[in-house]
C-alpha cells in the first residue's frame, strides 16, 4: 500500500520516516502530492567526461575488488551547481544527490521508491538508471543517476524539485527489523548475567 | 544491533564516506551517509541468521560487490545504546 500525503505527514510526526530538512508544506510550494513528496536537487553533482580519444576502456562488475565508487569518482569531475545552473546536454550522464537526508527506520515496515518527475520525464530527463529502490533501514541522501534523453540541453538548479518518494508500507515487518529470533543473543550483559 | 565498520576514503558526496566490512569471505565496502556512522559502527536492525559464531545480517545500504546480506564474526557486532539498555 501507498502512503497518501496525509500518512506521509503523520509517519513524520510519528519518527517513522525522518526527511531533512522537512518537505515544504506550503500551500503556495507544497511539496506533497495525494501519493508521493517531492525531493530537491542539492548543489553537488557529478559529471562523467566524454572518453579521451583513442582510450579504449570498459567497466567490469564482476572483476574481483570492483569498486565502482572508484569508478565512478575517476571517470567523473565534481561540480557545484551555481544558481544559474548547468545546461546538462543532450546524451548526457551525471551523478546527483537530493538536497534531503532520508532515514526510514528499520521497524516501521515502511520501505520507499524514488521515481522521475513527470513534468521533467516530459522534457527527456530521467532521474535514475532502473534502480529506484529504497529498503528500510535507509539512511542517507538518495542518489541520482541523471541523463538527458532530450535533444537540447535541460538546465539543473539547485533546490529545483526533481524526484518524487513514494512511501509504502510493507507486508509484514522484515527479518531485520525482527527483533525476536535473536534479541539479546550477542548481549554481553546477558552473558556476563548467565555466568553469575 | 550495530556492525563494525572501517573508514577507508571519501566517497563523491561531502555527506558520504565509503566504508568497509570486515565479512568471514573478505572485506565489503560500501557508502554510507557520516551521519549512519556511530563510534565506528553501523546499525543493522537485527541479524537474521546465525550459524555457530557467525552471524548473517543485512547491511543498510548495497555494497560495492552488489551484496546486501553478509556472514560476519560475533566479534564485528555491537549492541546499540537502546539494546544495550534493554538487556
Amino acid at each position: 500500500m501507498i502512503l497518501t500525503d496525509r500518512e506521509i505527514k503523520i509517519a513524520i510526526h510519528r519518527g517513522l520516516i525522518r526527511i531533512e530538512p522537512p518537505p515544504d508544506e506550503s500551500e503556495e510550494n507544497s511539496a506533497y502530492s495525494a501519493t508521493a513528496v517531492d525531493l530537491t536537487l542539492d548543489p553537488s553533482i557529478a559529471i562523467y567526461d566524454p572518453q579521451l580519444p583513442g582510450l579504449d576502456s570498459k567497466i567490469d562488475p564482476s572483476s574481483p575488488g570492483f569498486n565502482v565508487e572508484r569508478i565512478a569518482d575517476s571517470l567523473t569531475r565534481k561540480h557545484k551547481l551555481s544558481s544559474a545552473g548547468y545546461p546538462l546536454p543532450h546524451g548526457e550522464f551525471i551523478l546527483a544527490w537530493t538536497a534531503e537526508y532520508i532515514d526510514l527506520i528499520t521497524e516501521a515496515r515502511l520501505a520507499a521508491r524514488v521515481e522521475g518527475k513527470s513534468s521533467l520525464a516530459r522534457c527527456g530527463l530521467a532521474i535514475h538508471m532502473t534502480a529506484p529502490t529504497i529498503h528500510c533501514g535507509f539512511q542517507g541522501r538518495v542518489r541520482l543517476e541523471i541523463f538527458n534523453h532530450s535533444p537540447i540541453p535541460i538546465v539543473l538548479k539547485p533546490g529545483m524539485k526533481i524526484c518524487q518518494l513514494i512511501l509504502e508500507v510493507t507486508l509484514g515487518t522484515p527479518e531485520k527489523g525482527y527483533r525476536g529470533q535473536f534479541w539479546g543473543q550477542t548481549s554481553t550483559r546477558k552473558k556476563k548475567a548467565k555466568a553469575a | 544491533m550495530r556492525v563494525k565498520v572501517r573508514r577507508i576514503g571519501d566517497a563523491m558526496h561531502p555527506s558520504e564516506v565509503v566504508v568497509q566490512v570486515k565479512t568471514i569471505a573478505g572485506n565489503e565496502n560500501l557508502v554510507v551517509d557520516k551521519r549512519s556512522i556511530q563510534h565506528d559502527s553501523l546499525a543493522i536492525g537485527a541479524p537474521i541468521a546465525r550459524r555457530g559464531e557467525n552471524w548473517l545480517v543485512e547491511l543498510p545500504r548495497e555494497t560495492m560487490q552488489g551484496a546486501w546480506r553478509v556472514w560476519v564474526k560475533r566479534n564485528a557486532l555491537t549492541e546499540d545504546a537502546e539494546e544495550a539498555r534493554v538487556a
